[in-house]
């Protein structure tokens, strides 16, 4: 195999110069690109297209809060940078916490986990929760889509050959309670079976916001406003009574498994219904375990 | 942009001209050496390669040695002969902590990036901190016990 092309840019201009220029594959942390072209020990991996390695930009680096709340992710930013940052939401968080192994997760960053489109991917699961924006720039300028638009399905992205992921951008959020389960065969180093995020804003006694995605349950990872607006602006009360509709209609229309689908549907239904369960039994505001 | 990749390698600066695709892990075996990490998995899953880069352990299985430019790196060569190295050595070995050896290098500098953090780590810690190492040896328990080991005799180094 022929070997291909690799740049190393100082700055973001120039790679951004570059991708227009040669639509150079980007490779950030390396996690899922070194493997997925490896070619064993000792040889160079088999990559198909030119390599921009972006590892250095600073411009993609750091976690900041703005005044409205609103929180900015460089996209070179590690799971571990974002998992101990004290301004990032807690869904994130965990997240981020539960990926890989510890070194995997001082590489890995969420520019790619986001760009390499896997359902299984860890967080983009919590991201489309939470609305988060991605900010795509190139040489002519930026542009911003949800995450939830911008993963399209399994490794399939809306990123132009010319684009760079810079920035993850998360809207300020209001929820009194938050859950977040990740099945995987063990506690760490796992890849994710099945997870879930769940998060309610409940103000006396109104369900104010509800809010779910699934991940690793269908070609991406699968929210639905509309299934969510069953529960949004009724009374906790009634959530008894709506919960099996809710259920019904995540567990069978929402989420789209491919491999074994009733354990998928049927863990995802107990999950949900716990959190639901929770808030009607008054559990106090924050993380619902 | 970069022409060639210049980091420090246990202290020592170096220039690197090669393909900046080779995994990092092939240029420290093959070009400076460096054996001590070993290739596990290569999918960064098992830890037998671990490293530490800027404070933090990581696989360089999967890394490309182009991403590493103005890194500090530490192999297991880099703190073997360091008083917190040998610490950790002679607790394993005290420990009983080594069957085949195989997984010990990415072991001891998994341990060392726990100590340095966390110097006087509880079992769960210290299970977290291995979590990324696997084992098909020991069962991990003397690996565990012999860690212990090394945050107690070694306290004052761990402390700081």
């Amino acid at each position: 195999m022929e070997e291909v092309k690799c740049y190393m840019p100082q700055t973001l201009a120039e790679a951004l110069q570059i991708r227009k220029d040669t639509g150079a594959q980007p490779l950030a942390g390396g996690s899922d690109l070194m493997v997925a072209n490896s070619r064993g020990a000792g040889i160079v991996p088999g990559f198909k297209k030119p390599i921009l390695i972006i590892s250095n930009l600073p411009e993609l680096k750091g976690i900041r809060q703005l005044e409205d709340g609103t929180v900015e992710i460089g996209a070179l930013s590690t799971s571990w940078e974002i998992h101990t940052s004290p301004v990032t939401h807690p869904l994130l968080k965990d997240a981020a916490s539960r990926m890989g192994a510890i070194a995997l997760r001082n590489s890995a960053t969420i520019g790619g986990n986001i760009g390499n489109a896997s359902p299984k991917g860890d967080m983009p699961q919590p991201l489309i929760l939470l609305d988060a924006e991605v900010v795509l720039q190139s040489v002519d300028g930026e542009r911003r889509m949800k995450v939830d638009d911008f993963i399209i399905k399994t490794k399939v992205t809306a990123i132009r050959d010319d684009e760079l992921i810079t920035k993850v951008v998360i809207p300020p959020q209001k929820f009194t309670h938050i859950f977040f389960r990740k099945i995987g065969m063990r506690r760490s180093n796992a890849i994710s079976k099945l997870t879930l995020s769940a998060a309610a804003n409940i103000q006396d006694g109104v369900v104010v916001d509800f809010r779910a995605s699934s991940g690793a349950a269908g070609p991406k990872v699968e929210r639905s406003r509309e299934v969510e607006s069953l529960l949004i602006g009724h009374k906790v009360a009634e959530l008894p009574d709506l919960k099996g509709a809710f259920l019904d209609a995540w567990c069978s229309d929402v989420i789209a498994p491919h491999a074994m689908p009733e354990y998928r549907r049927n863990a995802t239904r107990r999950m949900l219904e716990y959190f639901i369960d929770s808030l009607v039994a008054g559990h106090p505001e924050g993380r619902v375990e | 942009m970069y022409n060639d990749v210049r980091f420090t390698l246990n202290g020592q600066p170096m220039v690197y001209t090669g393909n900046p695709l080779r995994r990092l892990l092939d240029v420290l075996r093959e070009d400076y050496g460096l054996t001590g990490s070993k290739e596990g998995c290569g999918e960064g899953e098992c830890g037998a390669c671990s490293i530490i880069k800027n404070g933090k352990l990581v696989t360089p299985c999967i890394i490309p040695v182009g991403s590493i430019q103005g890194a500090e790196l530490l192999t297991i060569e880099g703190i073997r002969d360091t008083e917190k190295g040998k610490c950790i050595i002679e607790a394993y070995a005290e420990g009983g902590a080594v069957q085949c050896g195989f997984c010990i290098p990415g072991m001891v500098m998994a341990t060392y990036v726990l100590l340095n953090e966390n110097p006087d780590p509880t079992e769960d810690e210290i299970r977290l901190g291995i979590s990324g190492n696997l084992c098909r040896c020991t069962g991990y328990d003397l690996i565990v016990e012999s860690i212990h080991l090394a945050a107690q005799k070694g306290a004052a180094l761990w402390k700081k």
